[in-house]
């Protein structure tokens, strides 16, 4: 019975997680394309210290940033990757979707105040809720982009 | 007023794609599992074999000082029964069974264990235990030598000691990983489990072998290998039946799996080597199942058996 539980339980779990998580990934993705398709006249640029910026009347910090949790069936296929190394399939679809999503945000907010175009955005990530006793296993992700957007 | 409706009609501007990798995560999984799991049991299956051969080679004194600090771990003290008749009955059937010119490494040392199920087992540093519910249930000396031969047999060939050397190796083996431990859920309790269950018994061959030394003595001793069998027989025929027999039995089982191919196994070789498999029946001590086999109030079927 033990023994029965050790096997039905994780698996319960990791066909939660798969069926949910992928789910919930295809929608995510839905989302941020309509939305960029939406957004893709306001461009997001970078200067570089020498050049000019392009003159503007006001500029303004702009910052989104948004947590994605993983999930079970994710955690599990990283940690057998961890075992024998190589490239974390399941993780990519996990940041792109973060960066994305926190650019989107950011550029909502910049849009809605009416920036024209967004300066020298930069993009961080920190991983929250792993656990502890200095693992490195990410409990979820959270993506922050900022950028100056001018009008 | 054209341009706008030709523009909700136009095909939507392409949105650049990030660069993600093409795969179907189920597909990556597999993949995955199969590699570790592979990996993983082949490493752990060579350690394995290599720990065996290291077992082998400990002094027999050495086996002495693991079997005594194992003790403790396999017998508690309420269920040793200490100073009884019975005790140096099997003492004196288990001396009697190696043939003259055969070494045993060690002493043997006899524990009979009060116990309602019913088992028999040899440990590290010869320790051999008896249940007290094997006695109420055997019903000839023939099938209790038989037992006492097949666990024997497991000293003789060290069995004790590799299933040891091989357990340490997978906990080890776990330990080092980080598996097996409550922490990490999912996976990774699959592949502790198909440690666990490698190392639940010993090996098809090495319970054969067993047999077949137990076997050999019984026939060395009694001329005949007759009846010494039969217990396995009932047991085997007890266990396809629904009983209170059958809880009793499930440990017996588990640690000697036990099945038709085996008794046909060792029926075949008797008859190659002409070992005569009919014979006299040798009975048991009266009361064999009673404290230090004096007469004592069994239950009625158990009684009867007792007697003969």
């Amino acid at each position: 019975m033990d023994i029965l539980l050790q096997i039905i339980i994780p698996l319960v779990l990791l066909i939660l997680g798969y069926l949910s998580g992928s789910y919930l990934e295809k929608r995510h993705y839905q989302s941020i394309r309509e939305r960029e398709r939406k957004m893709l006249h306001v461009p997001l640029v970078t200067f570089g210290a020498k050049q000019t910026l392009p003159k503007a009347h006001e500029a303004q910090l702009f910052v989104g940033t948004v947590v994605i949790s993983i999930d079970y069936f994710k955690k599990i296929s990283a940690m057998l990757r961890n075992l024998v190394g190589g490239r974390i399939k399941v993780y990519e679809s996990l940041l792109d979707r973060g960066r994305r999503e926190a650019l989107l945000r950011m550029k909502e907010d910049a849009m809605a105040w009416g920036a024209t175009q967004v300066l020298n955005v930069r993009l961080e990530t920190a991983t929250i809720g792993g656990r502890s006793g200095g693992s490195t296993d990410p409990g979820s992700v959270e993506v922050i982009a900022y950028g100056t957007g001018i009008r | 007023m054209l341009t706008a409706i030709l523009s909700k009609y136009k095909k939507p501007k392409k949105v650049p794609e990030g660069n993600v990798s093409a795969h179907h995560p189920l597909t990556n999984f597999a993949y995955l599992l199969g590699t570790v799991l592979i990996v993983s049991l082949l490493i752990l299956w060579t350690l394995g074999l290599f720990a065996q051969w290291v077992a082998t080679q400990i002094s027999p004194e050495t086996e002495s000082q693991i079997g005594e600090m194992l003790l403790p771990m396999l017998l508690s003290e309420e269920e040793a029964i200490v100073d009884d008749k019975r005790i140096q009955y099997l003492e004196g059937l288990l001396a009697s069974l190696p043939q003259s010119d055969e070494s045993i490494r060690l002493p043997l040392t006899l524990h009979l264990v009060d116990s309602e199920v019913i088992n028999a087992a040899i440990s590290v540093g010869g320790h051999v235990f008896i249940h007290t519910a094997l006695l109420k249930e055997v019903e000839s000396e023939n099938e209790l030598a038989f037992i006492l031969g097949h666990e024997l047999g497991h000293f003789q060939a060290y069995d004790p000691v590799k299933s040891l050397g091989r357990s340490l190796v997978f906990i080890v083996g776990f330990m080092a990983v980080g598996f097996g431990t409550s922490e990490t859920g999912g996976i990774p309790d699959i592949v502790s489990l198909t440690g666990n269950m490698t190392q639940l018994s010993y090996s098809r061959t090495q319970e054969e072998d067993a047999d077949l030394y137990g076997l050999y003595r019984i026939i060395n001793r009694y001329g005949h290998g007759g009846q010494s069998l039969d217990f396995f027989k009932r047991l085997d025929e007890a266990s396809r039946e629904q009983g209170k027999l059958r809880l009793r039995l499930s440990q017996y089982f588990s640690s000697h799996p036990l099945s038709k191919d085996r008794i046909n196994y060792l029926k075949e070789v008797a008859e190659e080597k002409g070992w005569d498999m009919e014979g006299q029946l040798t009975p048991l001590p009266k009361w064999i199942a009673c404290p230090n086999m004096e007469f004592c109030d069994l239950d009625e079927e158990e009684g009867e058996k007792g007697k003969e």
